[in-house]
């Protein structure tokens, strides 16, 4: 008897590291009989890219988004995107969605809850504690992870960037990212968002690794970067 | 290089003794332990000492003037000896060994065996700790760990030498001593019910394969040693086709004792382990140690049910 585990999906054949990428799935029969054999994958980070590719379609039904510039997301390798985040939870699914429509690939998102029960489901579904080292062995893991600014709550804008963790990711690409509702008056009618994708930050000075300083500096400039975003006149859906 | 390897009555010892044998650049390994090895050694010497006596190992250590110490002895609590046996073992072969190797003035290099129990577990703690990540255990058996860090960096820092601190996720196997191995081949396994996270684990040849890197290269500082990928508690009982048996809040100090009534006794630090989890970033350990082809976490999970491969009968070919 030799059983042998899948322990990732088969990425493109010139990115065989790149674990984001959504493979092609097998039968609904033999996923079932896998799964209570506990033949799935599963990463260190607590992910578990099958229940994420079964959940897809479902949330997929009740969020629309409409992404401006897709070829601004990078379609293999670490990446980190910087988004607003008006109430908190929404944003990020929101950009799930996106970035799997776009790029196919899975979002990882910082900052998942230490609460038992849902922590764990969080976890489940990519999301990762709020922890610089966690930040930075998902960055050198090579996924793409979601990094919210600070809550702004109802109104629009760019938030607080978390400084203290922003220092792992420097010397990986940051890309501002602007997830807003698409209906009138700021409401996300039928489910409908709007996902604009900025061009990547680039720091001015050499950045060193591991300095507060440059990593207060990349915080500064991804967050006016996703303030631009906002700033600018909405596209034209 | 003259390699002393404590701990060689352990299946990773003598593994990394075995490893030491191959080598070309080796010269001369001796090993103590308290029980005999696992395998027949090729050029291995052995001494049966027991750790816990200091004058005797000391003498032994001494008289040997080593240049190199893989200190595989750092036991495992109700892996082959009781907690309080292994802390007290461990604590006198570092002490003595180290030291008395240091004393010599011929050493110049240590590798020594931790675990990432010694990064505990909690709120205010990151999931996947790096080497970066300040050591806070939480556990009997991560203290242990890393007062053998401790002392060995100190020696290490006097004698102006390399002491390479191995971080290993916990080894199984179908042959290897370990309470995490005995109680996932439990028929029914304590699981958390309210939660399932993930946990990383080593192979036995990755094992003894990071020892023989971090001496030969003379790596100073810890390394996380993981297999890829992870495993979770309700999963790796699956893999093994066990029932997993959902527990929680005092329950666990009942499924301790009814492990411990069934034949498999259960530290403090296997229950974190399945309560909590237990990742690493391991590939700071991958570049540095250039380890390629690391058994992943899933796979070791797989090997430690199977039966039909436990003894390799065969001689390695070098030898042959």
């Amino acid at each position: 008897m030799t059983r042998v585990p899948v322990f990732k999906d088969p990425g493109p054949p010139d990115e065989p590291d790149d674990v984001d990428t959504i493979g092609s799935g097998a039968s609904l029969a033999s996923a079932v009989k896998n799964r209570v054999d506990g033949l799935y994958p599963i990463d260190p980070f607590g992910g578990d890219p099958q229940i994420q590719d079964l959940l897809a379609p479902l949330v997929q039904l009740g969020v629309r988004a409409h992404v401006t510039h897709p070829e601004l997301l990078p379609a293999s390798g670490p990446a980190v995107l910087v988004s607003n985040r008006g109430l908190g939870v929404v944003e990020p699914v929101v950009l799930a969605v996106a970035v799997r429509e776009a790029v196919g690939r899975r979002l990882r998102v910082l900052g998942a809850p230490e609460i038992p029960l849902l922590g764990d489901a969080a976890r489940r579904l990519g999301g990762i504690g709020y922890h610089h080292e966690d930040l930075a062995a998902v960055l050198r893991a090579g996924h793409l992870v979601a990094v919210p600014l600070g809550n702004t709550w109802l109104r629009t804008g760019a938030g607080e960037p978390p400084v203290s963790l922003i220092v792992a990711a420097l010397g990986f690409p940051v890309i501002p990212v602007l997830v807003r509702p698409a209906g009138p008056f700021g409401v996300p009618w039928l489910g409908r968002w709007n996902v604009t994708v900025g061009p990547a930050v680039v720091p001015d000075a050499e950045v060193a690794l591991d300095d507060p300083l440059s990593a207060a500096e990349l915080a500064e400039l991804a967050r006016a970067g996703v303030q631009a975003l906002i700033d600018a006149p909405a596209p034209t859906a | 290089m003259r390699v002393l390897v404590t701990g060689m009555g352990g299946e990773i010892g003598t593994r990394v003794a075995q490893l030491l044998e191959a080598r070309e650049d080796v010269t001369e390994i001796v090993g103590v332990d308290f029980v005999p090895p696992r395998r027949r050694m090729q050029r291995a010497e052995f001494a049966r000492i027991d750790p816990r006596n200091r004058e005797k190992l000391v003498a032994f250590v001494t008289d040997f003037a080593p240049t190199a110490v893989a200190h595989v002895g750092v036991y495992e609590p109700h892996s082959r000896m009781s907690p309080r046996a292994a802390r007290e073992s461990t604590e006198a072969c570092t002490i003595a060994a180290l030291g008395a190797a240091a004393r010599t003035g011929k050493l110049d290099r240590i590798a020594v065996r931790s675990g990432l129990e010694v990064y505990g577990r909690g709120r205010p703690r990151p999931s996947v700790p790096d080497e970066n990540t300040p050591p806070s255990p939480t556990s009997p058996y991560g203290r242990e760990c890393l007062d053998v860090e401790v002392v060995a960096t100190g020696i290490g820092r006097r004698a102006d030498i390399p002491v390479a601190a191995l971080r290993h996720a916990p080894v199984v196997g179908s042959h290897v001593p370990s309470p995490l191995g005995r109680l996932l081949r439990l028929p029914v396994v304590p699981v958390p019910a309210f939660a399932d996270p993930p946990f990383a684990l080593l192979s036995l040849e990755d094992s003894a394969r990071s020892f023989v890197e971090a001496l030969c290269r003379g790596i100073d500082g810890p390394l996380n040693v993981v297999g890829s990928g992870a495993a979770t508690s309700w999963q790796a009982t699956r893999l093994g086709g066990r029932i997993p048996f959902p527990v929680f809040g005092p329950g666990w100090t009942a499924a301790t004792h009814a492990a411990e009534l069934a034949g498999a006794p259960v530290p403090p630090h296997v229950i974190e382990l399945m309560r909590h989890g237990r990742v690493a970033d391991g590939s700071k350990a991958l570049d540095v140690l250039g380890l390629t082809g690391v058994r992943p976490t899933q796979q070791v999970c797989v090997d430690l049910f199977e039966w039909a491969v436990i003894v390799p009968l065969r001689r390695n070919e070098a030898a042959a």
